[in-house]
């Protein structure tokens, strides 16, 4: 599977909630009554799958953010995008 | 970075004398932590790292005498070399975005407990950035939206003639008709129609406008040497 991360914005799917606390953060999906749980990084990502971001834009913040490498980012992108969709929770918009 | 010996130097600015005190404590059981200087206001914090040059230094965001953000932004700018820890008497997302804008490294709020100030500071002195994962989200949507606004900014930038570009970069700096005319050998009517120009394809509809324009996107530099 591959995952396009020039130019689309992914878009979390509809219906899919997001609790997070202290400790832990929570997907759930209720139509397959899936949970996941994601790390910080993830969650981040996750929150800005919003239809409307690109990926080389969330690469591009969190190398602003971290001063971390970009083919370093690009490829955690990458792979959190693809699990997601992966997991069946995330959509792709134009 | 930590000196030679792999001591990191810390500076803590904190108005309570006995917050201070606790994370003298907590920092000073560390055998690579050295605290260095304590401050009680913003004057004195920006004074004490420009005096001391500190690796580190924590800088609480309620200052008295020059806030902990403007006292970030003048460390920053006078200590290169030294990274800043904000901290915040609560998770506060405006206080966040204003700390990592004036150039903080890290933001803790005040609830984590001390001993997180151990390896708080050691990660920012190692070059990472630190933010509550809670408000990770919050930052990079930020981040993603300065960047989109100085894309469209510089968009606009595009649409100016090399001269109005100067103008423009006069304008920011607060120079009137007569400034620029005088700095770049034109009339001041020359100068005037520049202006005019400037202002009507930024669509804006004064100097200050303008200027804000310039400081708010960080585009003075973009200015000068570019286009026809």
């Amino acid at each position: 599977m591959t995952v396009r991360v020039q130019q689309d914005r992914p878009l979390r799917k509809p219906g899919v909630w997001l609790r997070q606390s202290d400790n832990e953060n929570i997907v759930f999906d209720p139509e397959t009554e899936t949970v996941h749980l994601l790390n910080a990084t993830a969650m981040a990502i996750w929150v800005l799958c919003d239809g409307e971001t690109t990926p080389d834009e969330m690469i591009d913040a969190i190398c602003d953010l971290s001063g971390l490498p970009h083919d370093v980012v690009a490829e955690d992108v990458r792979r959190i995008l693809l699990r997601f969709v992966e997991a069946d929770i995330l959509s792709w918009g134009g | 970075m930590a000196d030679d010996r792999g001591r990191v130097r810390i500076l803590i600015a904190d108005e309570q004398s006995l917050f201070r005190e606790a994370v003298r404590i907590i920092l000073s059981s560390e055998d690579e932590l050295d605290v260095i200087g304590e401050a009680r206001d913003g004057l004195q914090a920006v004074a004490d790292a420009e005096r001391l040059a500190p690796d580190v230094a924590l800088l609480d965001a309620d200052l008295p005498n020059c806030d902990g953000i403007r006292a970030t932004r003048l460390i920053v700018e006078r200590v290169p070399s030294c990274r800043v820890i904000v901290l915040s008497s609560r998770e506060d997302e405006r206080v966040l975005i204003a700390a990592m804008e004036a150039g903080a490294s890290g933001y803790l709020p005040k609830q984590v407990p001390l001993v997180d100030l151990i390896g708080a500071t050691r990660a920012v002195d190692r070059g990472e950035a630190l933010v509550p994962p809670r408000m990770l989200a919050t930052l990079l949507h930020r981040l993603i939206q300065r960047r989109r606004e100085r894309d469209e900014a510089l968009k606009l930038l595009a649409g100016l003639t090399r001269r109005e570009r100067e103008v423009l970069a006069l304008l920011a700096k607060g120079e009137d008709n007569d400034g620029i005319a005088q700095e770049l050998v034109i009339s001041p009517e020359t100068a005037r129609t520049h202006v005019q120009n400037v202002l009507g394809k930024l669509g804006v509809h004064t100097r200050l406008e303008a200027a804000a324009f310039v400081t708010q996107n960080g585009i003075l530099e973009d200015l000068v040497g570019v286009g026809p």
